[in-house]
């Protein structure tokens, strides 16, 4: 297991390299560029994934590295396993997590530094068009998948219990493909997971259907290790500046399926 | 010794009988020709150099190998005939009617010194409580009273060949075969097998007893056979070879031993 | 969330954790012994099959035959993803054993003399006899210490369930985890782990201590 994942490491680390180098000559140019590890959910569509081309991209992704280019940073790309990401970011290997985050209340107690929200959210229910279910209400007694370590999951453990309550079970998975693929196996009857997920899903495969039912608005953040307020500070910075000449506006055009959430262009 | 009856004699049939025997492992032949035959109540002894082919000879006697050539026969008939077994059934059969003692012992680790004797023959189906008094009986003949509930580990090289005996001769067999019956053991161990050998002999036992013990063969033996590279070179009474060798590579041989 | 709850909502999914084990013990280690039967035939063909399979299950990641065996019939043949995901998970983890089982036991079966075998058949043992009462008895003893490395592994391999969204002990873990934003219910899993495992490796020494009747 430890060698399968040192290698794709090496691979990441590799792409992520290779991928730098054309854009690498924006910065100062001065021979220590400081080194920004962006820790990433790498299946986390439009948010962060593996692109066509085999680097991770997205729109986090894209601003992350925009914001690197102006800050004049070297960016490197972390995958994280999502639901231990807080304990690799404690463990420094890597400076952030930054892929379409629920900030939640725990993360504050607990000490991490969250950045401003930049996106809001909804939480809702993906099935199959021919199912018939039209309501949450409809799924009482029926299997709803979700993925581990996902605000999703938080709120069907929180706020959204007595909904939980309702259905046959809650099955986590740990990646929002593999509820995907429970959802297309018939395993489990319905997908909650994030609006955004949702509608790229919905929009590149055939045979969903979205409920139109908003659950639980929550927002996306970047969280940063207990004491790191001053690196928080120059992301948060950058990324505004990243807004005020348009770079931003720019990325976001490229995530039709997200823009129009998006804090800080809906101001 | 008493010779009891002569071998070939018209009116006996032998228990063993071995007729143009070969048999080669790949290239290598190691039984060329070999004709040999064990009346009732003889003990033939089998020496000769290593690699001579006398324990591949009983190994081919009891169908531990296959041999290539010849015949095989138990009171006259056919186990093993120009070159073709019998049937499985039948070799089952013949199987009954030899038992053997080897090298090594190999007494079933895991088995009490009981289990060990009396598991063969209750398994052909014979009553346990007889089986029991004759296994009892054949350690005390054996000299192992009380150590019925050993195990294997538990016991000297000698005292596990003696309950490797009495395994053999708890399935009543008409012949015995011994394949070097003391070479794994310590010499001051070598005494307590041989004199339990010789005591069978004395019980007119019908036995093949392959051995370099010279000295043994000699006293105990009815006829010796000398084996040497695939061939019976020399055969007759123990006093005739060991005492008037007639071939020089028997001469050669027996030096090695007599000062 | 108190410790007690914790530890309470973990050992439910304990059952879950107990039900692979044992269920992947009850059929891999029979299932092992005709694998590495096959793997001994005098058939080349059927010999060689078997060596293939039993490399491809060694040679590849719990993990991935967990999920070819959860979700590859349903992309392969579009046939149902199972509800109850101790089915595929079981069948998953009995292949994988057995497969590491069956080279045990051909190990095992290998080292016994054969000496064993030939008094065996000179004493009128008929083929099963010779196997069932004389070498098996023998192999089950020399081979216990490496069974109990497996099924040492087997308790901790039982985790790599969440892989298919199975909800035993440690999935269970790791969603308290994140809701608590808390590293206890590692821990807690980890005294879980070595708890199964203080018992496991106390009846294994028990059953070879029954076998050190003889040497």
């Amino acid at each position: 297991m430890k060698k399968i994942f040192a290698l794709i490491m090496a691979l990441v680390m590799l792409t992520v390299l290779v991928s730098c180098s054309g854009a690498k000559d924006s910065g100062s140019g001065s021979a220590e560029k400081k080194t920004f590890i962006m820790g990433i959910d790498p299946e986390y569509p439009p948010f962060s994934f593996l692109g066509e081309d085999g680097n991770y991209t997205g729109f986090d992704v894209e601003i992350c590295q925009a914001a690197c280019d102006y800050l004049g940073w070297e960016m490197k790309i972390f995958g994280v396993n999502w639901d231990e990401k807080l304990i690799q970011l404690d463990s420094n290997e890597c400076d952030c997590i930054w892929s379409g985050m629920t900030i939640l209340d725990s993360m504050k107690e607990a000490g991490y530094v969250i950045s401003k929200p930049y996106y809001d959210n909804t939480q809702v229910i993906v099935v199959k068009a021919d199912s018939g279910y039209n309501s949450s209400a409809d799924l009482a007694g029926k299997l709803v998948a979700v993925q581990l370590g996902t605000s999703g999951e938080a709120l069907l453990n929180g706020d959204l219990a007595d909904l939980a309550a309702t259905f046959g079970d809650v099955i986590t998975a740990d990646s929002f493909l593999k509820c995907f693929t429970e959802l297309a196996g018939n395993a489990v009857d319905a997908v909650f997971v994030d609006m955004p997920v949702a509608a790229s899903y919905a929009a590149e495969h055939e045979g969903y259907k979205i409920i139109d039912e908003q659950l639980g608005a929550e927002q996306y953040g970047i969280a940063f290790r207990s004491g790191d307020e001053a690196l928080c500070d120059e992301i948060e910075k950058a990324v505004a500046a990243l807004v005020e000449n348009g770079t931003y506006a720019k990325i976001a055009e490229k995530y039709p399926d997200i823009v129009n959430n998006l804090l800080f262009l809906n101001d | 010794m008493s010779e009891i009856k002569k071998s070939g004699s018209a009116d006996v049939t032998p228990i063993l009988e071995i007729r143009g025997l070969q048999k080669s492992f790949g290239e290598l032949s190691v039984l060329k020709d070999i004709s040999l035959s064990v009346d009732p109540g003889n003990v033939l002894s089998i020496i000769g150099p290593s690699g001579s082919g006398k324990s591949t000879l009983l190994r081919c006697a009891s169908f531990l190998e296959t041999a290539n050539g010849g015949d095989i026969l138990y009171d006259g008939k056919y186990a093993f005939k120009d070159g073709e077994y019998a049937g499985k059934a039948e070799l089952n059969q013949f199987r009954t009617l030899f038992g053997m003692v080897f090298q090594n012992f190999n007494l079933f680790p895991h088995y009490s010194v009981m289990k060990n004797i009396c598991e063969p023959p209750v398994l052909r189906g014979q009553d346990k409580e007889k089986v029991r008094a004759r296994a009892e009986e054949l350690l005390k003949k054996m000299g192992l009273e009380g150590k019925e509930d050993a195990y294997p580990y538990q016991l000297s090289g000698g005292q596990q060949q003696r309950v490797a005996i009495a395994r053999a001769l708890a399935l009543e067999p008409e012949i015995l075969y011994f394949d070097e019956p003391t070479s794994a053991l310590d010499p001051e161990l070598t005494g307590e097998v041989l004199k339990v050998i010789r005591q069978l002999a004395d019980d007119h036992m019908t036995m093949v007893v392959v051995t370099h013990e010279m000295a043994f063969a000699r006293a105990v033996s009815n006829r010796v056979i000398f084996m040497d590279g695939g061939f019976i070179i020399e055969e007759g009474h123990p006093e005739e070879v060991f005492g008037n060798p007639q071939q020089e590579r028997t001469r050669r041989f027996l030096s090695n031993y007599t000062q | 969330m108190s410790l007690t709850t914790m530890i309470l909502k973990m050992s439910e999914g304990l059952g879950k954790t107990c039900a692979i084990f044992f269920l992947t013990l009850l059929f891999s280690l029979p299932l092992g012994m005709i694998v590495a039967l096959l793997r001994m035939s005098r058939n080349k063909i059927i010999s060689s099959v078997t060596r293939f399979f039993i490399n491809i299950l060694r040679g590849t990641p719990l993990m991935l035959q967990l999920l070819a065996v959860t979700y590859g019939p349903y992309y392969l043949f579009g046939i149902s993803v199972s509800r109850n995901k101790l089915i595929p998970v079981v069948i998953a983890f009995a292949i994988n054993y057995a497969a590491y089982f069956a080279e045990i036991y051909r190990g095992g079966i290998e080292s016994i003399p054969a000496g064993q075998y030939e008094a065996a058949e000179v004493l009128g043992y008929s083929k099963t006899q010779t196997f069932l009462r004389i070498i098996l008895p023998q192999v089950v003893k020399r081979i216990m210490p490496s069974v109990t490395n497996e099924v040492v592994t087997l308790v901790k391999d039982t985790s790599l369930a969440f892989t298919v969204s199975y909800q035993e002990m440690f999935t269970i873990g790791k969603q308290i985890a994140n809701s608590q934003t808390s590293f206890v219910p590692f821990v807690v899993a980890g005294v879980f782990y070595y708890l199964f495992n203080l018992i496991v490796d106390r009846v294994m020494g028990l059953i070879e201590k029954r076998l050190n009747y003889y040497k």
